[in-house]
């Protein structure tokens, strides 16, 4: 729509020149456009591939190189460590054959009649062409190769017998005999030593004839030279190596394979232009004290022309690398282009539809990358003046919907506040300031929930908000609805409906929150519905019944009621109610009554409504407060009983002055008798009465005894399962005057509910009347400002618990153990019982007294009894 | 010890055996016993003046025993008064000592000390009575001094000299004389000596003459 505005579009020739700036670019971009796609591509393959190649040529090489130089050293280090492996397996083989030839037959046997006499130089025999008998067949099959000699020399190592197998003579050094080195008895001996300047091996083996007599040794002579060592690496494939021995400290070549290419004599240096020399040491043949080496010769040239061969395989590869590297990068440029090929098409297509942009004329044979890019430039243009010019409209109405929500936010009635995603209040309307009585500038920039919600609200407000983004973001009806407690800056708190809508701008958060004050319809739902509920709930009988006596309305409690007085809702009361209901529309106030029926008491209020002409009648079912009465009436009986007994401190003291009385009189009269017969004074009759009256003084003593007895004695104890807040409401009851007299209050803090027991009442009580005796006693000690008493009960677990805490003097860290013994007592007329019989009482009971004291604390006891197992919930009413 | 028949020990207590019983052991010494059941009682048929002594039990319903003391001390009688007290009301029997009871005895007791108590009472009774009748004798004889002899009776009595009070009273010595010679006839004392004690006991700053 909106292109259609605009002059119609540029065509896409006219562009070109702006692309291009300078000349030598426009040159190269004319080529450039001109060149089709896959064309360029197989020139760049090619040139990266070139390019590629060099570089790996260079790199490459000298890498291949160097591995190749190592490669060769290994292998002429293999080859040379091979070769002297060939050498020494070839010297063990001559000390084989030693072995064998000395410890053969035939040389035991030829040996067996000869007798060596030890001479200064014997003349050895001499056997040349034929060797001679002690040689057995072994020597004539494997005539041996080179030009050895064989021995026999006596112990002395004097020649006595030698076999020279080829036309070499014998080296002159052994013509003075065989050295003792060699003539170690039962050992084969192997050493390579220089005799005449050569190298020679010489092995030798004891010798002995038939009878295990030792003759001396037989001893092989080998010279190592060319022939030896050309034996010696038969069979390895040498890549144009030869062998020598050198002397080490000479660097002489003493022996070589090839004597016309490394001429024996020669210096190791003089080779070493023309050969790669490996060198080892040779292994110590047994006693030599000569150090050779063993070297291995390889021409230079043999290894160039190795080395070389690797390098061209490499290099080899490394073009076909190049090649199908140009190859594949050429086939993906190809393809891209003829990819984008496409979509250039397709985009001018869509240009053409939609923007009515113009053909820009490609051509089959151009660059179509330079094209799309020519072209792509000239569509952004044209998509950012639409854009420019949709931003501009967008703005105009922008202004006029703003103008409209700050109007709607201003008159809105309900408190409109915007947040940003933090929760921060950015924005609020008039009904949000005076709602919440703080002005736009204070609220702006804080945070809503922290400054408008009441503490226990913020958590469900933090919720609200999950619950609208959620909403939000599954597409539901974006909007989070809850009821809070809003706080004013002034503290005051008022109920609140909100409603939360996330806002999603430009990737960025925020939450409107419309609020409206509920206080009053809150308060008017909270009124009616307890309204409604009033009557129909209560427990109580309620009946409303015209001034003829008709019950108009009963609620559930009062069928019992109705249905006693034969009766129900719709007709009429007894005439003796109906009475009362014509007494209470007279009078002024309610008329209360009292009516059994069946065994419940129940209490009736007879209240008028003049203004409807009714009368209500509340009913109360009293069984259980008269019964309770009744019960407690006959209890604080008991109670009187057991205190008198318990407190015996207090009877002891009253019992004592009682008996003074009878006794002093007692006294009295017979003193006054004694006076009178002493001095002769006294009537007859006057005695006699007096006597009397001794008498009957007694018996009024013997009489107080009696009724001391009397009271102290036992009672079988009687367990009901009772109300422990009960007892101690009792007790309470029995010592309210004398608390009162001391302007000591006591206050009874009760487990709600009540804990049931299952106790001997009489004796609880008395437990807990001494305890809160005690109290008050401790409590006249500090000025009656100070005087606290408080009375707990407590359920803990299956225990009840009753605690008495006085805020007296406290009780002594060191009277805290005797408290519980008899007769300890701080008081005049303490008699120290009440504690013990406590303990005993609530051991009985199967339970616990303990007391504590906090220094100028006052005193704790603190009583444990097990609970009754079931709780009775009429007895649990008693109360 | 000299038991004039008008002395009586007048006995105050609830219990009936006690009452019989203190009167036949006090008679048994001859002494005249009156017993009353009450305060109330007692209080009813006594009048000021009487001579004897009081045997008070502490311990009473109605008017109590100390009660009793308080309003004999109010009508200005000075009956001794012995209290009886029970086992352990020692602290009644202090607050009774205070308030000017003459002794204080516990129940049950030794015949002997009772009597002795009581015998002391009586004593006490009779020097108060004796005191008593010298009081109102010297009165009577101060009443016919001119108010000039009083005042020289004062001064003589000071231990002033005759020139003294002369000068002071502004008088001759020889009327000084005549006026002291007067006083000591109207007073009937035969010595200055005689003359300084009647001042004395008419004072009330001497308890016995
Ligand atoms: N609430 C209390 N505060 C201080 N001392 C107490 C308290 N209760 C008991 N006592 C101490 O324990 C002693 C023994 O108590 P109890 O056994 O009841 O005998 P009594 O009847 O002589 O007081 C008391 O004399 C008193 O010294
Ligand atoms: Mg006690």
């Amino acid at each position: 729509m909106l292109f259609h505005a605009e002059p119609g579009p540029a065509s896409l020739t006219d562009t070109n020149v702006t692309v291009n700036s300078t000349p030598a670019k426009h040159v190269f971009y004319r080529f450039f456009r001109r060149v089709p796609m896959p064309v360029i591509s197989i020139l760049v393959g090619l040139a990266v591939g070139l390019a590629v190649w060099g570089v790996l040529d260079r790199i490459q090489g000298q890498a291949i190189k160097k591995i190749a130089d190592k490669e060769l050293q290994t292998q002429l280090d293999r080859q040379a460590r091979e070769s002297l492996i060939r050498f020494d397996q070839y010297l063990k083989n001559y000390v084989t054959t030693v072995r064998l030839l000395a410890n053969h037959r035939s040389l035991a046997e030829y040996l067996e009649p000869r007798f060596w006499l030890p001479q200064k130089a014997p003349k050895p025999i001499v056997y040349r062409e034929s060797p001679p008998s002690w040689l057995n067949d072994f020597i004539k099959r494997n005539a041996l190769s080179v030009h050895s000699h064989i021995l026999l020399v006596d112990t002395r190592g004097h020649i006595r017998e030698v076999y020279q197998s080829g036309n070499m003579e014998l080296p002159q050094a052994l013509n003075q005999g065989v050295g003792e080195k060699l003539m170690d008895a039962g050992k084969v001996r192997t050493v390579v030593t220089r005799l005449d300047g050569w190298p020679y091996l010489l092995v030798s083996d004891v010798a002995e004839d038939m009878d295990g007599y030792r003759m001396g040794n037989l001893v092989m002579v080998v010279p190592i030279n060319d022939t030896f060592l050309a034996a010696s690496q038969r069979g390895l494939s040498s890549v144009h190596a030869a062998v020598a021995l050198v002397d080490v400290d000479e660097q002489q070549i003493l022996a070589s394979i090839d004597p016309e290419l490394l001429s024996p004599g020669t210096r190791l240096s003089e080779w070493r232009d023309l050969y790669l020399i490996t060198t080892r040491p040779l292994p110590e043949y047994g006693g030599t004290d000569w150090n050779l080496l063993f070297a291995t010769f390889i021409p230079h040239h043999s290894v160039k022309k190795m080395s070389s061969r690797v390098r061209n395989f490499e290099r080899q590869q490394r073009v076909r690398a190049a090649f199908a590297y140009i190859l594949v990068f050429t086939l993906v440029i190809y393809l891209v282009s003829a990819r984008l090929n496409k979509v250039l098409k397709r985009m001018v297509g869509f240009s053409r539809r939609a923007l009515g942009i113009e053909h820009p004329g490609f051509k089959r044979g151009a660059n179509q990358l330079v094209l799309l890019d020519e072209w792509s430039q000239h569509f952004a243009q044209l998509v950012l003046k639409a854009r420019e010019e949709m931003s501009r409209k967008h703005a105009i109405e922008m202004r006029a919907s703003e103008a409209l929500k700050a109007a709607i936010m201003e008159a809105s009635l309900d408190s409109i506040v915007t947040l940003n995603r933090k929760g921060e209040i950015i924005d609020l309307n008039p009904t949000a300031e005076r709602t919440l009585a703080l002005t736009r500038d204070q609220a702006i920039g804080g945070s809503f929930s922290k400054l408008f919600l009441a503490a226990d609200g913020r958590r469900h407000f933090l919720g609200l908000l999950k619950d609208s983004r959620r909403a939000r973001r599954e597409g539901r009806i974006s909007q989070a609805r809850g009821q809070l407690t809003a706080r004013r800056a002034d503290g005051s708190e008022f109920p609140v409906e909100l409603s939360i809508v996330p806002i999603q701008l430009n990737d960025r958060s925020f939450y409107t929150i419309y609020m409206h004050d509920i206080t009053n319809r809150k308060e008017a739902e909270q009124e009616i519905k307890s309204l409604a509920r009033f009557a129909g709930e209560s427990p109580n009988p309620i009946l409303r019944v015209n001034p003829s006596g008709l019950v108009v309305y009963a609620n559930t409690a009062g069928a019992p009621l109705l249905a006693a007085w034969g009766t129900q809702e719709g007709d009429l009361l007894p005439a003796e109610q109906t009475e009362e209901v014509g007494k209470a529309l007279e009078g002024e106030h309610s008329i209360e009554r009292e009516t059994t029926i069946g065994n419940q008491i129940y209490s009736l209020l007879f209240t008028p409504i003049r203004e409807l002409g009714y009368v209500n009648i509340y009913g109360r079912d009293i069984t259980a407060v008269r019964h309770a009465e009744q019960e407690a009436r006959r209890h604080q009986a008991d109670l009187v009983h057991v205190c008198r007994l318990s407190t015996m401190g207090e009877v002891a003291t009253g019992m004592a002055h009682e008996l003074n009385q009878p006794l002093a009189a007692i006294v009295n009269f017979a003193n006054g008798c004694s006076r009178r017969l002493q001095s002769n004074l006294g009537q007859r009759q006057a005695l006699v009465d007096a006597m009397g009256q001794i008498a009957t003084q007694a018996q009024r003593a013997g009489e107080i005894i009696r009724r001391l007895r009397a009271l102290v004695g036992k009672q079988p104890p009687i367990r009901s399962e009772v109300d422990l807040n009960h007892l101690v409401r009792e007790v309470h009851s029995f010592v309210e005057f004398d608390a009162g007299k001391m302007d000591c209050t006591i206050e009874l803090d009760l487990e709600p509910g009540g804990i049931s027991v299952d106790v001997d009442l009489v004796q609880i009580e008395q437990v807990l009347l001494n305890l809160v005796r005690n109290a008050l006693d401790a409590l006249q000690e500090v000025p009656p400002t100070a005087r606290h008493l408080v009375v707990r009960t407590r359920s803990v677990g299956d225990a009840a618990e009753v605690v008495v805490q006085d805020s007296g003097p406290g009780i002594e860290p060191e009277r805290m153990q005797s408290l519980f013994e008899p007769f300890f007592t701080t008081k005049v007329s303490g008699m120290g019982m009440g504690l013990p019989i406590s303990q005993t009482i609530l051991q009985d009971h199967g339970g616990s007294i303990r007391a504590e004291s906090v220094p100028h604390g006052g005193a704790v006891f603190l009583i444990r009894l097990p609970v009754a197992p079931t709780v009775q919930p009429s007895l649990a009413a008693v109360g | 010890m000299n038991s004039e028949p008008t002395r009586t020990v007048f006995v105050v207590d609830d219990d009936q055996a006690m009452r019989s019983s203190l009167k036949w052991l006090i008679e048994s010494i001859g002494m005249q016993v009156k017993t009353y059941g009450s305060a109330d009682e007692f209080l009813n048929s006594y009048f000021p003046g009487r001579a004897g002594c009081l045997l008070l039990d502490v311990r009473m319903p109605g008017m109590s025993g100390l009660e009793l003391q308080a309003h004999l001390a109010r009508d200005d009688s000075r009956l001794p008064i012995i209290i009886i007290t029970g086992h352990g009301d020692v602290s009644m029997a202090v607050k009774a000592m205070k308030s000017g009871a003459v002794d204080f005895i516990e129940k049950p007791f030794h015949d002997e000390d009772l009597l002795t108590s009581i015998r002391n009472a009586l004593e006490f009774d009779e020097k108060q009575r004796v005191l008593q009748s010298q009081r109102a004798e010297i009165a009577l004889r101060l009443a016919t001094l001119t108010p000039r002899e009083h005042e020289v009776m004062d001064m003589v009595t000071d231990g002033r000299a005759n020139k003294e009070i002369a000068t002071v009273l502004g008088v001759s010595a020889k009327t000084v004389e005549a006026h002291r010679a007067r006083v000591m006839d109207k007073m009937r004392a035969r010595s200055l000596a005689q003359l300084v004690r009647m001042v004395l006991v008419a004072g009330g700053n001497l308890q016995s003459p």
